[in-house]
């Protein structure tokens, strides 16, 4: 009996975590899943996939579920869905994670007399929040439920929760409630609304200080949209920002402003466009009255930009057939955040972009229940006053993210009871008396309404893993308990029903089987409200530059407001700027670090307002003297303050001091060198004559390269990946890549097998480079391995045998690239993480050898398909995970022997380039690089 | 009288005035059994320092293999740390053994045969110390067997294009070939310590000696045995450490992808190697009181060598500079300033002190003529070459093409276990080697005597 | 019976031996032991005795070897052809190496055996009970057939 079966015969035999605790061999557990299928047509080995939505942050992209075996392991974007067209994040691909994490809460858990939570029954749960409840009706005290935006059915079934039990259902929470913003839409439009913007039909775009690569709103809409409007010609976007962040290095123009100028800079587009008559509808007098007149060397002093820039941006922007202005981000989360807002909003509508439909409010985005903290504030009073029964806190986290002047941590445990439903144990959970633990999205039913029109499907595709529910059927067995009897037995139930009777019958296939359902409400009108602008303007205070040092605290990419934090891919995979992974920090200038004496680690301290914090500093190109940045997760929301007015937390700290302590703190940052020293990875532009022989075959003493069917090759515009590091996380999970942790990233041992590489130059400007393996023609790594583990397979592909690899690491490093990943230990895949992995995709044990393989389980795939159907491949059929989740399309893959091909039309590119191809490697990864293309390819 | 008690240092055989060839022959058999006899506390106490470090290795190695590599300090980019290093440091000192066996045979160098028993054993314990590394460096070393080129039944062969293969054929191939050399070197020796031990010793060095007679068949068969060995053995050495050398100069990195890896290694392998020689004859000779057999006048014809391989090795250093400035190309000029200002600048300019710069003195004939000062000197050499290697292997990984992976490297204190255990385990195989066979080509002193 | 001539002179035994070749005695009725190789002795008895045929072992071997190498290496590689770094399948200058160090090695193992045929080593007659003519010179005649 061979060696293989007498394993796999003791792995059946016997318990199958005895045997997966052993390091050296991997026994399967269970070869035949079913002997009788428990559906008709289910096929083992079969991918079958669901479409549902993703809510790890609230702009609920439409996403693909592929499950394996009753497992959900990808999630991918729905094509063509309007949200976000085929992508998914970084966030959003780590969401995965989120399902099967070990620390979720896994029971209803109850405080006991000493403080600790102890598991209980729903049942019993349920009967103390009801009991409460009652209790609080009769001492007259308000029930009162607080959630993080709701939308759709489950909006409404609080609703009715609230009405059958006469709770009060309050405004919700969210850490970015872009209070500043629907104020102003409110002042400028009458609409207190996040309007939605379509980039995509604009020719040039100014953002002030909004993050819309980042998270701005609905950052995988507007990047998916930025990438649209780029592939035209003549497309122009301007970022203006006080601080250094990924749009800015990824805009055609960043201009830098000084922090709390930004009204100056308003004015002067404003005035410029009223008074070379350019405007495209009238600002009526009464503005005009108040409107403050500035003169270009005022601006230019305050703003610190120059006169010219000024001027020829107001020019481009009179010009411009459709432009499209945006403030928000940092921009709007300083003291005079609102002013910047209004008058964008006044701006937008004297050149006609509130008109033109690049600003369209009728599909604006569901933030209608979302209040601002100032909601929060008055939650405070209330409870304070002990006016506070039951207070319900569902799927938001306030504790970690408010601001603490509104107390809420001092009296939140005046309420009589709080209830959490959450899904992880977080600061506000800790406060609770009772917490019910909320299925993940994948394991519900629901459904989501993230902008007027737009409804997105939620169904579960996995049994919950744990004992957990999901809140619609939380809320209807609280209405059970309360006495009120209703016909649905579940949510799903109820559900459906609500599809029925608003949508009729035959809604719910479609529904499910497309994942969203589109109506296109009527468009609004809108109308300047004159008086209320003019009003405000009279009244405003119109912020100066700010001259001290500020400190910007910056929503995070990688874990938004700090939510995804608990998602190890997401700390895994570096921040692109700075490419630190773990760990927190604080960005600073060159010319600062100079003065303070610091390197990278260096730890500083910050003493503001009575209290003190250290960060080690992390040196960032393009940062302006004084200005330095930090991350929303990374410092105590107790130090940040509200605008009174609107609710908005302001993010711009002044009024500290900084010192050096002399430590230095070990964070790991992966890049070596974030300068490319004169080595051309990203080579200058080519000139003609070097452009003449480019593409020529030079001389070589290897035989030629010969291909019969295919040559899979990738090509990657470095002009429309924007660093968003998507495609990292992507790759991770479909590719079983371990989360090797801080203490091997400390030592120089990440396993990501696609990297973004951000080089700045000394213009301060950044390039960031996606590497990945090359798969060479001429492989240096496939000469140098002992034993055949790698080498060159008839289609082009440096294919990896991981079961004849024997370690000795020569491949490793003799790649110029250093994409190759060695496991360095034996990882270990937690229950139930262990269910996430694809069972495409070999496991690779220690001492084995790891790479990029252009996802070759995905290219079998397709060809298996192909042979069955007599044919070749054709292009678009293989997607890499990486390309498939781009939000710009950054990355095409395809046979590059078939001339039509799309990746073959991009390698003839005139700004095409490999890199270091001096080295002779001939690698199958084609660079577009930045710029137009100055021939038509 | 008894010849196991035999005071070395007493020449009467019973014969006045000048003692004869056969008196000085007997003579040269007393010492070499006095080194033979029973052991020395002091002795006791090298050997188990020796085996302690071994333990302390073989402890390491298997807390290695259990978890995996990662308890070294490797990362990406260094793939190669300390245990490379030794690789070979370990086969440089090996060569050093095969040149003063073979090569100077061939060149009939006199001062050789002082030495020549030593280095040879040298040579093939560290040709088993060095062999111990591509295993120990090993992702995963229980299918180690998969380097070598056997029929299995997944028809499956090994890829002979890449270097690591040529390694197994050169240090098997070196293996083999010195272990001949060493034995075949022993027989006629093996063969007088038959003659003088009794009992249960005789029996043994009678099965090891073969049952050699010394006939002159034998002997014109041995001399053309011990000529081919010694005229195979030359090219085989250069061969060896060329193959070595080609483990890096056949990758594309810089510093590393240069053609002058061939000589400049083999060069520095005779350095090392003359060094390593010095070391461990300079305290045996004083420990089994072999003054007489191996005197100044030998030592500082090795030292002169020692001198003149330095000469070259520090050559080799200007040129690796003035090729890499010259040549315009930027990934050389930015791998040989960081060798010279980096991370690791420290121990570039230890090895430049070590190799280059101390050695310069042996010009000085006094000191090479004092045995302590060359003692010493050897022991810097040894460092120094060490952190040649390292230098190479590391710096270059460390510093390669694409700045963004730019890393470092330190060993874990598993790496220094090893590497401490292949010393332990060099010198133990070399004190066993000394108590147990003949550490002085006995038949070839004999045959340079004449009366 | 055996003439056993002693010398502790070397000059004494090399005029001996001379005198006893040059007077006609076969070679093969002299056994000669000498406790170390002298290239003198060599001289005389090369006139009288055919060379080593030490020589012939090591060519075969060194040949086998050789050939041997590009069998091994090109046989593999035509056997399962793959492809590694776009060099061509028959890698001569890689291959060179492996044929060199195998040449060596057989040339070396092989020249080993036929030194043990050739000197008929191991001698398990002289194992059991060794001959041992100390640091002295010794000539043993074959008287038997006079």
């Amino acid at each position: 009996m061979r060696r293989r079966d007498f394993m796999k015969l003791m792995g059946i035999a016997s318990t199958a975590s005895l045997m997966s605790s052993c390091g050296v061999e991997r026994s399967t557990e269970k070869l035949i899943p079913f002997v009788v299928p428990p559906e008709e047509d289910y096929i083992p080995g079969e991918d079958y996939y669901y479409n549902s939505t993703c809510t790890e942050c609230p702009a609920n992209c439409g996403i693909s579920v592929k499950v394996r075996e009753f497992n959900p392991i990808k999630l991918e974007g729905i094509e063509n869905h309007p949200i976000n067209n085929g992508a998914l994040c970084l966030r959003g691909q780590s969401s995965l994670m989120r399902l099967y994490h070990p620390e979720r809460i896994k029971t209803p858990l109850l405080k006991n007399s000493a403080g600790n939570f102890e598991p209980t029954t729903w049942e019993n749960a349920y009967s103390q929040i009801i009991k409460s409840m009652r209790d609080s009706e009769q001492n007259g005290k308000d029930n009162l439920y607080l959630s993080g935006r709701t939308t759709g059915s489950l909006s409404e079934l609080i609703d009715e929760f609230c009405k059958v039990t006469k709770a009060e259902r309050l405004p919700e929470y969210e850490t970015f409630s872009y209070a500043n913003l629907r104020e102003a839409s409110n002042i400028v439009f009458g609409r207190p609304e996040i309007p939605n913007y379509s980039l995509d039909k604009s020719d040039f775009l100014i953002t002030i200080g909004a993050d819309i690569l980042e998270t701005y709103i609905s950052p995988v809409q507007l990047t998916s949209r930025l990438n649209k409007a780029k592939r035209e010609k003549n497309f122009r976007w301007t970022h203006i920002e006080p601080n250094a962040s990924l749009n800015g290095f990824q805009a055609s123009e960043k201009i830098r402003i000084k922090p709390g100028s930004e009204p100056y800079l308003l004015l002067f587009l404003i005035n410029f466009i009223l008074k070379s008559n350019l405007q495209k509808n009238r600002i009526p007098n009464n503005i005009l009255a108040v409107l403050p007149q500035v003169g270009v060397g005022e601006v230019e002093s305050q703003t610190g930009i120059s006169n010219q820039v000024l001027n020829d941006m107001a020019q481009s922007l009179a010009k411009a057939t459709s432009p499209l202005v945006i403030s928000g981000g940092v921009s709007t989360a300083q003291s005079g955040g609102l002013e910047i807002a209004v008058l964008t909003g006044l701006l937008q509508w004297a050149t006609g972009m509130a008109t033109d439909g690049v600003i369209n409010f009728s599909i604006s985005e569901n933030y209608s229940s979302v209040g601002s903290v100032l909601d929060m504030v008055n939650l405070v009073n209330r409870l304070k006053n002990n006016e506070v029964g039951v207070l319900f806190i569902s799927n938001t986290d306030p504790l970690s993210t408010m601001p603490d002047e509104t107390g809420l941590e001092q009296y939140l445990e005046k309420a009589n009871l709080r209830v959490a439903f959450s899904d992880f144990q977080n600061k506000t959970t800790e406060k609770c008396d009772v917490i019910l633990p909320l299925s993940h999205t994948l394991e519900s039913w629901g459904d989501a309404e993230p902008r007027n029109g737009l409804v997105n499907v939620i169904q579960p595709t996995i049994e919950p893993i744990f004992d957990t529910r999901s809140e619609g059927d939380i809320l209807l067995s609280l209405l059970r308990a309360y006495g009120k009897n209703q016909t649905a037995a579940g949510y799903q139930e109820w559900l459906f029903s609500g599809w029925n009777e608003k949508h009729g019958p035959a809604f719910a296939d479609q529904f499910l089987k497309k994942g969203y359902a589109e109506t296109i409400p009527p468009k609004i009108a809108l109308s300047l409200q004159a008086n209320r602008i003019a009003e405000f303007i009279r009244g405003a205070k119109f912020a100066t530059a700010v001259s001290d040092p500020v400190l910007f605290v910056t929503p995070s990419l990688r874990t938004f407001d700090g939510r995804s934090a608990i998602l190890p891919l997401s700390r895994e995979i570096p921040d692109p700027l700075t490419t630190v992974t773990y760990g927190k920090w604080v960005s600073i200038s060159k010319e600062n670090a100079l003065e303070l004496g610091v390197k990278d680690r260096d730890e500083v301290r910050f003493e503001i307002d009575g209290t003190s914090f250290e960060l080690p500093v992390r040196i960032q190109p393009g940062l302006a003297k004084d200005v330095f940045t930090t991350h929303r997760d990374q410092i105590d929301c107790k130090l940040l303050n509200i605008d009174p007015r609107t609710g908005e937390t302001l993010t711009a700290l002044t009024n500290f001091s900084m010192t050096k302590t002399g430590k230095s703190v070990a964070i790991p940052i992966l890049s070596g060198k974030m300068d490319q020293e004169d080595r051309e990875i990203i080579p200058d532009h080519y000139d003609d004559h070097e452009m003449e022989h480019h593409h020529e075959v030079k001389a070589t003493l290897y035989p030629e390269e010969k291909y019969p069917n295919y040559r899979w090759s990738m090509s990657i515009d470095l002009e429309s990946c924007i660093g968003c590091s998507a495609c990292v996380a992507a790759c991770y999970v479909e590719n079983n890549i371990p989360v090797a942790g801080p203490e091997q990233h400390l030592r120089g041992r990440e396993m990501s097998w696609i990297r973004v590489q951000p080089y700045y130059n000394q213009k301060e400007e950044a390039e960031f480079l996606l590497m990945l393996c090359q798969q060479c023609g001429n492989a240096p790594c496939e000469t140098v391995c002992p034993v055949y583990a790698t080498y060159h397979n008839p289609e082009g592909l440096n294919a990896m045998v991981y079961n004849r690899c024997v370690g000795t690491r020569y491949c490793h490093n003799n790649c110029p690239y250093k994409v190759r990943r060695f496991n360095w230990f034996e990882h270990e895949w937690p229950e139930p993480m262990n269910r996430m992995q694809n069972p495409d995709v070999f496991v690779r044990g220690r001492g084995v050898m790891e790479k990029c393989t252009f996802c070759v389980q995905r290219i079998r795939k397709a060809k298996d398909i192909a042979k069955d159907e007599g044919r070749k491949v054709r292009d678009g059929e293989v997607t890499p995970a990486c390309a498939q989740t781009c939000p710009t399309e950054a990355i095409v893959f395809g046979n590059i022997l078939d001339k039509e091909s799309e990746v073959y039309k991009k390698s003839q590119s005139d700004r095409e380039f490999r890199v270091l191809e001096l080295l002779g490697t001939l690698p199958a990864v084609h660079y577009l690089r930045k710029g137009e293309e100055t021939h038509e390819s | 009288m008894n010849r196991k008690d035999a005071d070395p240092q007493d020449t009467s055989s019973g014969k006045k005035g000048n003692p004869t060839a056969i008196d000085y022959k007997d003579q040269l058999e007393r010492d070499i059994l006095y080194a033979l006899k029973k052991p020395t506390p002091l002795y006791w106490g090298g050997l188990a320092l020796a085996a302690g470090l071994v333990i302390w290795g073989a402890i390491s190695w298997s807390i290695q293999i259990r978890t995996g590599l990662g308890v070294t300090g490797l990362n990406n980019p260094v793939g190669w740390g300390a245990y490379i290093t030794n690789f070979v440091f370990w086969v440089g000192i090996a060569h050093s053994g095969t040149l003063i066996s073979a090569i100077l045979f061939l060149f009939r160098a006199k001062f050789r045969s002082r030495f020549n028993r030593s280095a040879e054993a040298m040579t093939v314990f560290a040709v088993m110390t060095a062999g111990l590394f591509p295993l120990i460096h090993l992702g995963r070393v229980w299918f180690f067997y998969w380097l070598f080129p056997y029929p299995n039944q997944r028809y499956l062969w090994v890829n002979f294009r890449s270097p690591l293969i040529w390694d197994v054929f050169a240090v098997s191939t070196y293996f083999t070939v010195s272990a001949i050399f060493f034995y075949v070197g022993m027989i006629p020796d093996l063969a007088i310590i038959r003659r003088l031990k009794e009992g249960i010793g005789k029996r043994i060095y009678s099965i090891l000696s073969m049952g050699w007679v010394g006939t002159i068949k034998q002997w014109r068969h041995y001399n053309q045995l011990y000529k081919f060995l010694a005229a195979l053995a030359t090219p085989l050495v250069i061969s060896v450490h060329s193959v070595v050398s080609w483990d890096f100069a056949m990758s594309v990195i810089p510093g590393w992808h240069t053609t002058i890896f061939a000589p400049y290694f083999v060069a520095g392998a005779i350095f090392s190697g003359c060094a390593m020689v010095i070391t461990l004859v300079v305290p045996m000779r004083k420990m089994f009181r072999l003054e007489k057999h191996i005197t100044v006048d030998h030592f500082d014809k090795l030292a002169r060598l020692l001198l003149f391989t330095s000469l070259i090795v520090g050559y080799a250093y200007i040129v690796e500079y003035t090729l890499a400035f010259w040549s315009g190309n930027v990934y050389e000029e930015g791998q040989f300033i960081y060798r010279a200002v980096g991370d690791y600048a420290f121990f570039y300019w230890l090895m430049i002190t070590c190799n280059v710069v101390l050695p310069l003195t042996l010009f000085v004939k006094k000191l090479r003529r004092n045995i302590s000062y060359l003692f010493v000197l050897s022991l810097f050499v040894n460092v120094g070459m060490w952190f040649e290697r390292f230098n190479i292997i590391v710096m270059s990984l460390a510093h390669d093409f694409d700045p963004y992976n730019f890393g470092f490297y330190i060993p874990s204190i598993i790496e220094l276990g090893i590497t401490f255990g292949s010393f332990g385990w060099f010198f133990m195989f070399f004190l066993i080697f000394a108590k147990t066979l003949p550490i002085l080509s006995i038949t070839e002193l004999k045959e340079e005597v004449h009366d | 019976m055996t003439d056993k001539m002693t010398f502790s002179k070397r000059a004494e035994f090399i005029s001996k031996l001379r005198e006893l070749l040059e007077s006609g005695v076969p070679p093969k009725k002299l056994k000669i032991v000498m406790p170390h190789p002298d290239h003198e002795v060599d001289e005389i008895v090369e006139k009288y005795v055919p060379p080593s045929k030490l020589k012939y072992f090591t060519l075969a071997g060194a040949l086998s070897g050789f050939i041997g190498g590009f069998a091994l290496t090109i046989g593999t590689v035509l056997d399962w052809p793959l492809i590694t770094g776009g060099k061509p399948l028959i890698s001569i200058p890689a291959f060179i190496v492996i044929v060199f160090e195998m040449t060596i090695l057989l040339g070396a193992t092989v020249s080993l055996l036929g030194f043990l045929i050739l000197s008929r080593l191991p001698s398990f007659k002289s194992i059991i009970s060794p001959e041992d003519y100390g640091n002295e010179f010794v000539i043993l005649m074959d008287r038997r057939d006079e």
